[in-house]
């Protein structure tokens, strides 16, 4: 709970003296102050500098150095003053956190001095205002980055780890080219063969002059067709060895099978597998002549000798929206200017624009501003339509392009800074309800502790001795004295969800099992809602109509509970004893009770039975147990 | 008819205008933005003798009020929102702001939406500081929601069905509906001493005093500055 609002508390206990008559408990007594601090001025002097604030401030957050008894071992005696020995600048917003309750991050320091201080002065930087924690943390995800590079390309400078095995080595010689010279050797090699295929295939198709006994020229290819295919099949042969030693010498075989380099390599080498094996036929050999056309991917096996194609393909990439963007509206206005044109066109005898298809070709020419001039409009209509196409397609494509390429980093650092503070906000509002219910359940947890030390006090007391009880601030002890008047007022209590569901199973169950007790208040109570629970003294019935039910199965639920008693009130108000006759709530008895109420048992119900039975559904029941 | 051929020349004077604008290239005027007023509302409270004249706080106390008081709202006053914000802190479990808009009218003695420190620290000095009877009528002035001297039982139904409200759903044993109006009843059969289905503010004061609980529990906050 933010502890600027702990100067309000005050007046929200004040405010709770308007629940006082319709309360139907008394009231719990208030937390005795234990120590009425003054509240004084505290010097604090940090490398010189000298800060001075209220000793409440510092206190608002008492798991901090400054607002705990940690700071008793900075004080300096002689000039009665807390000493740092720390950087004052930054002090200054640690000191303002305690002010405002809002942490802020300034732009210019350091982050990793920043966060010293912070751990120093025992602050977590989670709760570092919305305003500065965007800021924060990309600084803080840039120095992780930064360091961690640093850490990788240290590790890669490293000298070959003694006991690395050899699959080990031959891997990172495939990785890292430069770490021995065999590698290198064998990267140049690679690359020379690549380079060496890819001009392969190109002089393949030039004409090399005429042979004897033919009219045209021949391609190259053909003409030598021996040596092309001697040199193909080096040149495949090279690549196969590449490509089973890496598969050999991958960490995980199936990750490497699966990146785009290997299938690169893959498509690169398969059709000349497929050409072995195929024959010469007619029929295959326009599929087998497609095949010839993958062997161009080779090329892209550049990319592993070249960084800067490698950060082409992933801009392409990860630009792909906004280029898919950029089609789909292309083709938008393709589709309209062709309809447009084939329909201005229809008239004109002998035109080349057949059919709408045949229309894109000429749009897509035309909006390119290319124009090569194989189709031409020449009706009146198809002209004006044509150079309005041509207006438009200089806009279509001119003009979103410079913005998609500005846009591209634009977009793309934008999306992630949503990303991130999407992620943030999840984050964020997760913190918001964990601090919530923390508070939450602080109190439902201090109830507990609270009861059992206090009985355990008694217990002490009564045997004579002193008990050291646990320590909590005077806000959170009045905070919870707040609450537990409100559970008075109400006569119901705070529990956490767990037991909440527990509490209306049971009581679903306790309703399955049928109506058999033939008890007026059952009627009224369980039947329309979940637990009601009866109280049973073990001396004394308090409702007469129980009397009827005792010998039949009684369907309750039993726990066993001690009510903290009251050091004031004896008598039970005439408010409170309505209140249990109409109500059947749970009273709050100012002494101390067993409240047995049994589980649906068979028919024969003895109170003996009951009560053995109460022990082991105690455990799992919800209410404290706590023995005296 | 006129109508008709009024609203026809309206548009093609409207269609022209756009025209010529299209042709000559004329940009659209900047929308003036209508400044936004930005009245920042500060009070200052009367000076610190006066208030310690009029409540029964001492200097030094008044000076801690304060202070807690202009952190949480710089301008001096108090606006609902913020004061249930506040309040909603203390309670987390539940929903607080019914409860503190009824106690949000309680403190706004002058009704004008807005709390000032002086209003906030009369209410407490009555609270902490005041006599039983005192204590008794703010209480009554904080139920009576319409002010017009009676308690009647819906007004006592929704404050103290605000109060539940700030339980939350998680509570045990589980909220049933008619717990708050039950509550009204046996508090009206208690308070409301010549049956007439109101309760007057000297019945209340009466009845409150009968029972013991209520007084010891008025005591309780004594020394909560």
């Amino acid at each position: 709970m933010a502890a600027g609002v702990a100067a309000w508390l005050p007046f929200a206990r004040a405010a709770a003296i308007g629940w006082m008559p319709v309360a139907s408990a008394p009231m719990p007594a208030p937390p005795r102050d234990k120590r009425r601090t003054q509240d004084g001025l505290i010097i604090l002097n940090v490398s010189g500098t000298k800060f001075q604030t209220w000793r409440n401030t510092l206190e608002r957050y008492p798991d901090t150095l400054l607002g705990s008894t940690e700071r008793d071992f900075f004080f300096n005696e002689e000039t009665n003053e807390y000493f740092f020995d720390r950087d004052p600048d930054i002090f200054r917003h640690i000191l303002n956190f305690y002010r405002t309750g809002k942490l802020h991050y300034p732009r210019h320091e350091c982050i990793s001095a920043y966060d010293e201080e912070l751990s120093f002065f025992g602050i977590i930087p989670e709760i570092i205002g919305d305003c500065c924690y965007e800021e924060y943390k990309d600084r803080r995800r840039e120095n992780a980055e930064r360091l961690q590079d640093d850490a990788d390309t240290e590790n890669n400078n490293d000298g070959v780890l003694p006991d690395m095995t050899l699959r080990q080595t031959m891997w990172r010689a495939f990785e890292n080219p430069h770490t021995s010279t065999l590698a290198l050797v064998f990267y140049y090699v690679t690359g020379f063969f690549i380079a060496v295929s890819v001009i392969a295939n190109v002089v393949e198709t030039v004409p090399c002059g005429t042979s004897p006994g033919r009219v045209k020229d021949l391609p190259c290819g053909e003409r030598y067709a021996l040596a092309f295919f001697c040199l193909d099949t080096a040149c495949v042969m090279i690549f196969t060895i590449e490509y089973l030693l890496r598969l050999i010498a991958a960490p995980s075989r199936y990750k490497f099978v699966r990146s785009v380099m290997s299938i690169i390599d893959v498509v690169a080498i398969m059709p000349y597998y497929i050409g072995l094996v195929m024959t010469d036929n007619e029929d295959v050999s326009g599929a087998f002549v497609t095949l010839r056309v993958f062997r161009v991917f080779r090329i892209f096996k550049f990319s592993r000798h070249s960084q800067g194609l490698r950060i082409l393909g992933y801009t392409l990439k990860s630009c792909a929206s906004e280029l898919g963007f950029l089609l789909f509206s292309l083709t938008m206005a393709i589709i309209i200017f062709a309809t447009v044109m084939f329909y201005a066109e229809k008239g004109s005898t002998a035109s080349k624009f057949t059919s709408i298809p045949a229309a894109f070709w000429y749009t897509i020419v035309t909006m390119t501003t290319l124009g090569y001039g194989d189709m031409v409009p020449k009706t009146i209509a198809g002209k004006i339509f044509g150079s309005i196409c041509s207006l438009s397609g200089v806009l279509v494509i001119a003009l979103p392009v410079p913005v998609i390429v500005s846009n591209f980093s634009r977009i793309y650092h934008q999306n992630q800074r949503a990303d991130k503070r999407k992620a943030q906000k999840k984050a964020r509002l997760a913190r918001i309800r964990v601090a919530k219910s923390g508070s939450a359940n602080a109190y439902i947890q201090s109830k507990r502790n609270g009861l059992l030390s206090d009985s355990l006090e008694q217990a002490s007391k009564e045997a004579g001795q002193a008990l050291v009880s646990k320590t909590s601030s005077s806000f959170e002890r009045q905070h919870h004295h707040l609450l537990h008047c409100l559970e008075k007022t109400t006569n119901h209590e705070f529990v956490d969800e767990q037991t909440y569901e527990m509490s209306c199973m049971e009581v679903s169950t306790v309703n399955q099992s049928g109506s058999r007790s033939s008890s007026i208040s059952s009627q009224h109570g369980l039947t329309a809602t979940c637990c009601s629970r009866r109280n049973k003294k073990t001396f004394r019935l308090p409702n007469s109509n129980m009397s009827g039910s005792r010998p039949g199965s009684v369907q309750e639920l039993s726990t066993i509970q001690i009510r903290e008693r009251p050091p004031l009130s004896n008598s039970r108000s005439s408010l409170n004893a309505k209140i249990e006759d109409t109500a059947q709530l749970n009273c709050d008895q100012p002494y101390v009770t067993a409240a047995i109420i049994s589980i649906p048992t068979p028919p024969v119900t003895t109170p003996e039975e009951d009560t053995s039975q109460s022990p082991d559904y105690s455990q799992s029941n919800i209410v404290k147990v706590s023995a005296l | 008819m006129s109508g008709c051929t009024r609203r026809c020349k309206l548009g093609v004077v409207m269609f022209a205008r756009s025209v010529h604008r299209l042709v000559t290239g004329t940009l659209n005027k900047d929308k003036a933005e209508d400044e936004l007023e930005m009245t920042v509302v500060c009070h200052r409270p009367e000076g610190l003798e006066q208030l310690e004249a009029q409540t029964k706080f001492t200097k030094r106390e008044l000076q801690i009020l304060y202070r807690g008081f202009k952190n949480e709202c710089p301008s001096g006053l108090v606006n609902e929102d913020t004061f249930k914000q506040i309040y909603a802190q203390f309670f987390p479990h539940g929903d607080a702001s019914t409860y503190a808009h009824y106690l949000f009218n309680a403190f706004d003695s002058g009704q004008n939406g807005s709390v000032k420190f002086e209003d906030f620290v009369m209410a407490l000095s009555i609270l902490l500081r005041g006599s039983i009877r005192e204590k008794l009528r703010w209480t009554f002035n904080l139920y009576d929601l319409n002010k017009d001297g009676y308690i009647n039982k819906e007004e006592m139904t929704d404050i103290v069905r605000a109060i539940y409200d700030m339980m939350g759903k998680y509570t045990y044993p589980v909220l049933r509906d008619e717990a708050p109006r039950q509550h009204v009843d046996a508090f009206f059969q208690k308070m409301d001493k010549n049956k007439d289905g109101v309760v007057t503010l000297d019945e209340f004061i009466a009845s409150c005093q009968e029972d013991d609980n209520i007084m010891q529990s008025l005591q309780l906050f004594e020394n909560v500055i």
